[in-house]
């Protein structure tokens, strides 16, 4: 395995697409064993494409170059440079607001990543945003919708550790929203320092305020329509994306009357390269984990580090900090597979609320969907704004760190997290 | 042979169901006898939650010889010997008795054999219960019009599909996983499941009936590659499967056993439990599955060699 | 030669179709499944098919998104390279992926074969096969184009 580890990273330093060194070095695990049928890897690809939960990511794809084509977004980016245009890269703070309010329809940060991505890249680049700014805060800001519900992450640790689902969503509320407000002061921040100009000098007048939001309420109502379509059972998470699509149909033809037959087309094209550039590597990082479920690497590991110590909070620190690392390597779906047995005994026999430390553990290893050597989120947005890894990490660090800075406030203050769940369901 | 016996084996034995279930326990335990039996020569290691990978793929692997096992259910065996599934067939049997008189039958041998040479799955055993599936829901169902309209959530395969809408509901495949979101928002308006799972995934947050229809008895199967079981000395071979039977049959009873507490669990949340049920209702009902998907000649046969009445 | 090209464009351009197509079926295909199940009359083929159609559609996307060079690549340490050695990795990587390309292929078609049983989400006239054959054809297409770009890279020299 550690060979597989090895040629990975040298493959992408040789530049070879991410997908195929992914994919590669997943494959040589299987030779190196030898007893294995060499049909597995083949297998594992096309598993991986029949998931009815990662269909989700095409759908909003789709959506979210709809949207552009629909006239939708050009309302939404007038919308909010009138709400938020005196801010400091006030369309920086919209991705962040936009992705709290698609928390509550979308489970994924995959999809919201790509969808916001395309939505917002060109507002972006044309308000003078550098690349890696860009496509950090969409990234960044993505890791809000696996906090608020619905949340996969959350689903899954929760069957498999048998804590509520109920309960961790109500829990994954406060954390969302205090992402949303880091990241707001965060956005602020970097602005700041590279002198991103707010695109007016004062707040709009309230005058203007209202009449452009009735020119575009349909736009505004994009999120809210989809949110109490889900509420009211016609769709589940994973179905949202064929809604926003649907939305974006009828708005485009009925209301705006932008989207003609050959903008049509020219979106599924689009959306064909974008799904073709994010599938690949998501396929092929199933060839990748393959080996280690197999090896039991994390368990393995799990358990050594485990037994470092018995001191509760250095164990708690051990785990979080062990996550941090196995999520920069590993998909996050895969290692609460693998790992929520192991820590959900250990968290129980600590004295840790079940609840309160599956938000730790689905919040940390989202983090690893942003940092190099495999995450998902950043190879999505890097492809999307056409921007090196370097200038992503250089210029999202700080983004990074808040969100960093949030697991440890979540970790310090149980309060934050388990106040909503014991309001909803008692304690 | 010396050398012969030195040599050593492993076995990955996949289920899809949570660390938490007793099932998994259940395999541990399996796994232990047969390490301690066979003198550490055969190893068994377990995954649960389908870590290893998905249930059909886990299948076509072991037919091509991997040294990899998977707990499976009729529905899926049936895939390659139609016959099979009616052991997922509403009221087909109900009491874990009748699955152990099951392994004795010339034509479940026949099947078993068929799996075995024709696709190269070897059964260890069947005889892993996991219960009788039961009503999920809002409203409380004693007959079969209670379901009328009603979207109940089962797995997707075609016999899950015809049992459910036979008692009449309208079946929605929908993965494990969504069941509680789904029925939060009312997506669907039940599930039929185990007690175990209602506990799993503490269901009475979201639902408030538990309706003891008993329509289906859902039995496992351990499988294993018939290539890589053929490579094993023969006293590996018998160890394997008197342990996975042993095993199996004391988690059944386990299982069994703890409904009661199960039942007092859910009361304590919440909600309610509809006993008196219209079973003869149900079972009348349930014949239709049968003859949609073509098993009542299978039916027929065995219940014949049961030496019970045809309905 | 010339006739090679055009077929490989006529190829190009019935993928392209053929994905299109595929998208935006399967997107229709999911909504009227939640809409069928809100109305208390589901349709459970619809999501299947919708499945099916994305297996395949991943194949062609990849393709498509590889001719246009949009897969993503890390040139953290590539960028610094003088020009020589990026030209000579770039012939290593290709010929890295044509081996696995080829790996893939030989390894779909006995899995092709011995998935003729399984059925596809269960539908029982519907074999998992034609699941499984979306991997020699559109490793294949892939394989193709990684040619194509090897060659052109090789036309283009230094
Ligand atoms: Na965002
Ligand atoms: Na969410």
């Amino acid at each position: 395995m550690a060979l597989v580890f090895v040629l990975f990273l040298l493959f992408m330093m040789m530049g070879m697409p991410v997908a195929f060194a992914i994919g590669i070095s997943g494959a040589v695990f299987f030779v190196q064993l030898g007893t294995l049928p060499m049909t597995i890897p083949v297998q594992l690809f096309l598993t991986q494409s029949q998931n009815f939960v990662l269909l989700a990511i095409p759908l909003f794809v789709f959506a979210g170059n709809l949207l552009n084509e629909t006239g939708i977004t050009n309302r939404l980016l007038k919308l909010s440079s009138i709400l938020v245009g005196h801010y400091r890269a006030g369309l920086a703070q919209v991705t962040v607001v936009l992705s709290a309010m698609m928390g509550g329809i979308s489970g994924s940060a995959i999809a919201d990543a790509s969808m916001q991505g395309r939505i917002l890249r060109d507002g972006m680049l044309a308000r003078g945003y550098s690349r890696g700014f860009s496509a950090g805060i969409i990234g960044t800001s993505s890791l809000i919708v696996t906090m608020i519900p619905p949340s996969i992450g959350l689903v899954l640790y929760g069957s498999i550790g048998e804590v509520s689902i109920g309960r961790l969503f109500a829990a994954g509320i406060v954390p969302g929203l205090l992402l949303t407000a880091m990241l707001f002061a965060g956005v602020a921040y970097v602005a700041r320092r590279k002198g991103y100009q707010p695109e007016r000098q004062t707040r709009a007048p309230l005058k203007e305020m209202a009449s452009t939001f009735l020119e575009c309420i349909w736009a505004f109502f994009f999120p809210i329509i989809l949110m109490v379509g889900l509420r009211m059972g016609i769709f589940t998470p994973s179905e949202a994306g064929a809604f926003a699509v649907v939305y974006a149909l009828v708005i485009g033809i009925l209301v705006y009357k932008e989207l003609t037959w050959k903008k049509f087309l020219k979106t599924l094209e689009s959306t064909a390269v974008d799904i073709g550039m994010i599938m690949l590597v998501i396929n092929m990082s199933a060839i990748f984990s393959y080996g280690i479920t197999w090896e039991r690497l994390p368990e393995t590991l799990a358990y050594a580090l485990l037994g470092l110590s018995s001191v509760p909070w250095v164990i708690m620190l051990i785990i979080v900090l062990f996550l941090l690392v196995a999520g920069m390597f590993m998909d996050s779906t895969v290692l609460i597979l693998l790992l929520t047995s192991i820590f959900v005994p250990v968290a129980g026999t600590l004295g840790i609320d079940l609840v309160h430390f599956g938000i730790v553990m689905v919040l940390t290893l989202t983090v690893g969907l942003l940092t190099p050597p495999l995450g998902v989120v950043m190879f999505v947005v890097c492809s999307i704004f056409e921007c090196s890894v370097i200038e992503f990490v250089k210029e999202s660090w700080i983004f990074m760190a808040l969100v960093v800075l949030v697991v440890l406030l979540v970790i310090f203050f149980p309060g934050l997290v388990l106040f909503l769940p014991n309001l909803f369901f008692g304690t | 042979q010396p050398q012969a016996d030195a040599e050593k084996f492993v076995l990955r034995f996949n289920h899809v169901l949570a660390p938490t279930e007793p099932y998994h326990q259940g395999f541990l335990n399996w796994a232990e006898q047969v390490r301690v039996r066979s003198n550490g020569r055969l190893t068994i290691e377990v995954s649960h939650s389908a870590a290893l990978g998905r249930e059909e793929d886990i299948i076509e692997q072991l037919r091509m010889g991997a040294n990899i096992g998977q707990n499976t259910d009729s529905a899926r065996l049936g895939m390659y010997v139609p016959a099979i599934a009616v052991m997922n067939a509403p009221f087909f049997i109900e009491t874990i008795d009748d699955v152990v008189k099951l392994k004795e039958l010339p034509t479940v041998q026949q099947w078993l054999k068929e799996l075995e040479l024709k696709f190269g799955i070897k059964v260890l055993s069947f005889q892993w219960v996991q219960g009788l599936r039961h009503m999920v829901t809002n409203v409380p169902i004693r007959h079969p019009r209670d379901l009328a309209g009603l979207r109940i959530r089962t797995p997707g395969a075609p016999i899950w599909q015809e049992s459910v809408r036979a008692i009449g509901a309208t079946p929605v495949a929908l993965p494990f996983g969504e069941i509680y979101t789904a029925l939060q928002t009312d997506a669907i308006d039940g599930a039929e499941l185990v007690y175990r799972n209602v506990i799993g995934a503490k269901l009475w947050e979201t639902a408030d009936y538990f309706s003891e229809t008993g329509h289906i008895l859902l039995i496992n199967f351990s499988i294993v590659g018939r290539a890589w079981f053929d490579s094993l000395p023969e006293e590996l071979q018998t160890i394997l499967i008197e342990e996975n039977m042993k095993a199996g049959l004391a988690t059944s009873r386990g299982m069994e056993a703890d409904i009661a507490a199960a039942r007092e669990l859910l009361i304590a949340n919440g909600m309610t439990i509809v006993t008196d049920v219209d079973r003869a209702a149900f079972r009348a009902a349930g014949n239709a599955a049968y003859t949609v998907l073509n098993l009542t000649a299978a039916r027929d046969q065995i219940y014949k060699e049961l030496g019970r009445p045809t309905p | 030669m010339k006739a090679l090209a055009r077929i490989y464009d006529l190829i190009c351009r019935a993928e392209m179709t053929l994905v299109k197509g595929g998208i935006a079926i399967l997107t229709g295909l999911v909504f009227v499944s939640a809409v069928a199940r809100t109305l208390g009359r589901p349709v459970g083929w619809a999501v299947d098919i919708a499945i099916f159609l994305f297996v395949w559609c991943v194949f062609f996307c990849a393709d498509i998104a590889m001719r246009q060079g949009k897969l993503v690549t890390v040139d953290i340490v590539t960028m610094h390279l003088p020009k020589r050695a990026r030209y000579y990795l770039q012939f290593v990587n290709n010929t890295l992926i044509v081996v696995f390309l080829l790996f893939l292929i030989r390894y779909s078609i006995p899995l092709a074969y011995t998935s003729r049983f399984v059925r596809f989400q269960g539908i029982s006239w519907f074999s998992y096969t034609w699941v499984v054959i979306s991997m020699p054809i559109g490793a294949t297409l892939l394989l193709i184009t990684t040619v194509l770009k090897m060659r052109e890279h090789y036309i283009k020299g230094c």
